[in-house]
């Protein structure tokens, strides 16, 4: 037998450089949104639109106007409590909806133009039908999220778990795992970056269906606030509490979705370009 | 035979596809003793693989059947293990992992597991690579992987469908030893598939030649070289001299047919 190397050690980084090192991958973007603001606030000083365009400092006001009467945080925890319950509860909807399209194959190909079509469908159109079921509840604002979402979710998660090469499924069947025990042992961890994937093209649709519905109604929550900033007319609240959707929609995007792709990539050696 | 341990029975597959049907193997009849190290050599696209699954139970039988000690087999077991030609391991779990997954499966206590998986890495000399992933092996470190997460279920059948085919020359020979100690400390009953019909003769007590598709048994040449064997032996050069000349017939016919066709 022929000798074999030990494994390559571990590279030691400096671990004063460590944290900088860490978030160094966040430089263009940070340059990208600091040249935008500096676009912006020239834009706004050459003076075409006046009092309908406000300025970076304008809109920086407004927050802090809004943080400081408590209605911001507010805003944002109850719309983040609704996403987070809404679209847990697609993806568990979703899950069991793909599961059932892969299992049964006659019947995913007979669902499967239905739920390509609800998917396109716009979620905010289901608004007046929930009002009539749900009233003005927390529970319209969750239909909405979930309705507007468990489509994408589901067709994302099948077209997931179709990715898993039928070698894996022979040779783990082989070993004597089989139903429940191969899906969970074998189905999901080889689709597990697709998955991933699905989840996060289910996020976007519950986050913009959320948002939606929360503009038609809803007592507090970030659509609501860019409800009534846009009625009173407050320009500058309208546009920052559109920033903070944005920056709310980078941020998950960022920590839950990239961050955990990643990971399942690396640790099988699908090492993405940054 | 009497007392054979693995039997095929007039064993026969069709595939239907979207052009039509393929008939893969007919007829195959083959019994194998308890212990027995059995090669299978055959044409391109012959059935060789299919022969395998079938008796994985990966694949049902359109004709005929599969015993085991007499009785006829149903669906895939932990009793029957493959080694796939591209190792199949699991990209998502390490080298331990993938080791263990049989163990898991039938709920093998985790102490008894671990000592399985640690003998079985320490037989094929990977116990260094215990926590490696999968994609930081080589080739050859791969199918020493497959052989010890086949070889710790202790399966009474092993069936290797062209192990060692994406390996280089040096590797292979090297394989082909690990394979034969691999066997004799283990007894698993051994069928061995591979184009190469000198690996054929150095690792089999018969070689089974099948025929051009649909496959069928060709001949059967007997091995009773020493062991371990190389590939000088004067006893391994003539298995593999009679092994070439039937399988060039067979491969002779096939592109004939191939000719006739075009
Ligand atoms: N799942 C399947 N569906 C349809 N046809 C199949 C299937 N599996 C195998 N076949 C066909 O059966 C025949 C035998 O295939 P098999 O893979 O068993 O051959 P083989 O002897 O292993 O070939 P090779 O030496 O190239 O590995 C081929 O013609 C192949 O196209
Ligand atoms: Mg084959």
């Amino acid at each position: 037998m022929v000798e074999q190397p030990d494994q390559a050690p571990v590279v030691a980084r400096n671990p004063e450089r460590s944290l900088a090192w860490e978030f160094r991958h966040l430089v263009p973007m940070v340059a990208v949104a600091v040249v935008a603001v500096v676009v912006w606030d020239l834009i706004v000083r050459w003076g075409v639109w006046g009092i309908l365009f406000p300025g970076p400092t304008d809109v920086g006001h407004a927050l802090v106007v809004f943080w400081n009467s408590t209605r911001l945080v507010r805003a944002i925890a109850a719309t983040l409590r609704r996403l987070a319950v809404g679209f847990l509860m697609s993806l568990v909807l979703g899950a069991l909806l793909a599961f059932l399209m892969v299992r049964f194959a006659t019947f995913g190909k007979g669902i499967q133009p239905y739920i390509l079509g609800l998917q396109t469908f716009p979620s905010i159109a289901w608004v007046p039908l929930a009002l009539i079921w749900f009233g003005l509840s927390e529970t319209t604002l969750l239909f909405v999220t979930i309705i507007g979402s468990v489509f994408g979710v589901s067709i994302a998660f099948a077209d997931a778990l179709r990715t898993v090469p039928p070698l894996y499924l022979r040779a783990a069947r082989n070993m004597g795992s089989d139903g429940m025990d191969l899906i969970l042992r074998v189905t999901v961890p080889a689709a597990l970056p697709h998955l991933i994937s699905a989840a996060k093209v289910g996020w976007s649709f519950a986050w913009r269906s959320l948002i939606g519905a929360e503009l038609i109604f809803a007592t507090v929550g970030l659509g609501f606030l860019l409800e009534s900033a846009s009625s009173v007319p407050d320009i500058a609240g309208v546009m920052g509490v559109m920033i903070v959707i944005l920056v709310i929609g980078i941020v998950v995007d960022q920590l839950l979705f990239t961050k955990t792709q990643e990971w399942a990539n690396r640790r099988r050696g699908l090492v993405p370009h940054r | 035979m009497k007392g054979a341990a693995l039997k095929l029975v007039m064993l026969g597959k069709r595939f239907k596809g979207k052009s039509g049907e393929t008939e893969a193997l007919r007829d195959v009849n083959l019994q194998i003793r308890e212990g027995e190290f059995v090669t299978i050599v055959g044409p391109s696209g012959c059935g060789k693989s299919t022969l395998l699954s079938l008796v994985a139970g990966l694949e049902d039988a359109t004709t005929g059947w599969v015993e085991m000690d007499g009785k006829r087999v149903h669906g895939p077991g932990a009793d029957r293990i493959v080694v796939f030609q591209d190792a199949a391991l699991f990209p998502w779990l390490d080298v331990t992992g993938n080791v263990e997954f049989g163990l898991r499966v039938a709920r093998v206590p985790r102490r008894d597991r671990k000592e399985r998986v640690a003998r079985h890495l320490a037989t094929v000399q990977l116990e260094k690579f215990a926590h490696a992933r999968v994609h930081e092996l080589s080739g050859g470190m791969k199918q020493r992987v497959a052989l010890a997460r086949a070889l710790v279920l202790r399966p009474r059948v092993l069936l290797m469908d062209e192990p060692f085919a994406a390996l280089d020359v040096q590797i292979r020979e090297e394989m082909q030893s690990v394979v034969q100690d691999l066997w004799q400390r283990s007894g698993a009953t051994t069928l061995f598939v591979t184009h190469d019909v000198r690996e054929a003769a150095v690792l089999g007590d018969r070689i089974v030649v099948l025929s051009h598709r649909p496959g069928m048994v060709s001949q059967i040449l007997e091995n009773h070289a020493p062991r371990p064997r190389t590939l000088k032996d004067p006893a391994v050069e003539e298995v593999i001299r009679r092994s070439n000349e039937i399988l060039k017939a067979e491969v002779q016919w096939s592109n004939n047919q191939t000719k006739l066709l075009l």
